[in-house]
């Protein structure tokens, strides 16, 4: 059953720019789908067009149609796509700095009317991420990289979402961290149910985890299809995942080559 | 100069300073949701004591009616300047929306008096003038009367932003995109900040108004208030309190003792003084947010 459904979807910023060309993605329910590219191929774009996030940077949807749950919420305000249950976990992490780790959790809520609940939910997540329970008192700037990862996956989590947008969540750390991280991700899919839509460069980690994976390039999506057959392409073993042989230091200025497909 | 003068306007001083403090409120209010100073502050308080002169004597309302009527008129004045003059400034660089409160500040200097009269108007809050006596002291009732009453708006303000919704309304400060991601209604937690200012800017109006009477001079408020509000660091309500009472009793204690030198004048010197010495020595003020930098 598909939860959210891109179709065609293009972007313009500004009006003139255009940085997604035409791209279709398929989230199923409880599905954990990658989207892998590199830098500037449209990726962010893409999963800010899903969770409404646009505006701010004076870019807008200009053609295509996205559809979450059977229902196309083009129109709709980012903060009623939360309340249906999509939530963003933007690129950097951007937790509120200046409040504590309870209090952005407690940001995160406007949607639930019952306190109890809310007590419950960040309870809950205090659970699933010890290390932050730890220091929930000081100001939330202070904490490290991972934290605030953790942080900021954890502050979706309280939206109870039934999706969740995750913009490169391995940005900056450390490896060790990394691998906790992606653990964590899938932990909410699997145990949670909530699905997730990745956008990752560690096309490593994402294809390690992921069920699906997309493509983008130049803001096309160029390949699709289950997460090991892509991991197996050639192509993308060259181009994203470091080769599947050693470098052939004669040969170096094939070295940065990038294929190319549609364009 | 003897200890009983000092006191004394030292007492009154802190007094008017908690009345300026009040305009500051609003001032910090906005700027802790939105990020932009508010330099329309000063002229919505006029607009407050006008509306409130206007039904109480135009429509013939009992006091406490025509206040509460213009408290609640100047809430929705307050949505209304959001939604209708600043929504529209949203992904413009913040500078703009700076110059739209200035040009909103302008426009109501000129239109409510053209509107209403420039002449000054008597606006009767039922405080009495005989002064007050704190042992040797003399305290003006009014401003007595005044300084608690703003001293009260603004803890209550200061107990909001401690409230769950005030949590929604600093993390929209902190981050108005992660804000839009986790599902807060940055719009109108903007709205209401301003509604709430324009409140607070009312109560100001016509504390201030039953002292000097309304016309034009009112939105004059705004230096003291910017003074303040600098002073205090711009977003945070505990500092606009202490610094109102700094400002307050700076002012009183120049007039005692320049004025007889220098001949008069000195009172409107001191928010400028102030103002120019926090932006050269301490520009996040005594109570700013620190910019947080992780190394």
């Amino acid at each position: 059953m598909t939860l959210l459904a891109l179709n065609n979807v293009e972007v313009v910023y500004d009006r003139v720019f255009l940085a997604v060309k035409g791209v279709s993605i398929d989230v199923p329910e409880g599905g954990l789908v990658a989207l892998l590219g590199a830098n500037g191929a449209g990726k962010s774009t893409t999963l800010k067009a899903v969770s409404g996030l646009l505006k701010p940077e004076r870019g807008m949807v200009s053609r295509g149609d996205i559809q979450f749950g059977g229902q196309s919420i083009g129109a709709i305000e980012p903060a009623e796509r939360v309340r249906r249950g999509i939530v963003h976990v933007l690129e950097g992490r951007r937790v509120f700095e200046h409040l504590t780790p309870t209090e952005n959790l407690l940001a995160a809520t406007s949607m639930h009317r019952d306190r109890a609940k809310v007590a419950r939910l960040i309870e809950r997540t205090f659970d699933w991420f010890p290390s932050l329970a730890a220091r929930k008192a000081s100001k939330a700037g202070y904490l490290s990289g991972g934290e605030q990862q953790m942080l900021a996956i954890g502050r979706a989590l309280m939206t109870e979402p039934k999706l969740i947008l995750l913009d490169e969540p391995s940005l900056g750390l450390s490896p060790r961290l990394v691998e906790e991280i992606f653990g964590i991700i899938k932990r909410i899919n699997h145990e949670a149910g909530v699905a997730v839509l990745l956008v990752e460069q560690n096309a490593i980690a994402a294809l390690s985890i992921a069920k699906t994976a997309y493509l983008l390039e130049n803001g096309r999506i160029v390949m699709s299809g289950p997460a090991d057959v892509v991991a197996d392409n050639p192509d993308v073993k060259n181009a994203y995942l470091g080769g599947d042989h050693a470098v052939d230091y004669l040969a170096v200025k094939h070295y940065r080559m990038r294929k190319r497909w549609l364009s | 100069m003897d200890f009983f003068l000092l006191g004394e306007l030292a007492i009154n001083g802190a007094l008017v300073g908690l009345m300026y403090a009040l305009v500051a409120a609003g001032i910090t209010l906005i700027y802790k949701t939105s990020g932009l100073a508010n330099l329309a502050q000063g002229a919505i308080a006029m607009m407050g004591a006008y509306l409130t002169w206007a039904v109480a004597s135009g429509l013939g309302a009992p006091m406490a009616a025509a206040i509460v009527l213009a408290l609640v008129m100047m809430f929705v004045v307050g949505l209304l300047i959001e939604r209708l003059a600043l929504r529209r400034m949203a992904g413009q660089p913040v500078i703009m929306a700076i110059m739209l409160t200035l040009g909103l500040e302008i426009m109501l200097r000129g239109l409510l008096p053209g509107v209403f009269g420039s002449a000054v108007k008597r606006l009767d809050v039922g405080i009495p003038q005989a002064p007050v006596f704190a042992g040797e002291f003399l305290i003006n009732r009014a401003t007595l009367y005044g300084g608690i009453i703003s001293a009260v708006v603004i803890i209550i303000s200061m107990l909001i932003f401690n409230s769950r919704f005030g949590v929604f309304m600093r993390a929209v400060s902190d981050d108005q995109t992660a804000s839009w991601s986790v599902g807060i209604r940055v719009e109108r937690a903007i709205a209401v900040a301003w509604g709430l200012a324009a409140v607070t800017a009312t109560v100001a109006g016509i504390l201030w108004g039953s002292n000097q009477g309304v016309d034009w001079s009112l939105s004059l408020l705004l230096i003291k208030a910017l003074a303040i509000a600098i002073l205090g660091g711009l977003d945070s309500i505990p500092g606009v309190l202490v610094a109102g009472l700094i400002v307050g009793v700076a002012e009183s204690l120049a007039t005692g003792i320049f004025d007889p030198i220098v001949g008069g004048g000195t009172r409107d010197v001191v928010a400028s003084v102030i103002i120019l010495l926090t932006l050269l020595i301490k520009p996040h003020g005594l109570f700013g947010r620190e910019h947080i930098e992780r190394v």
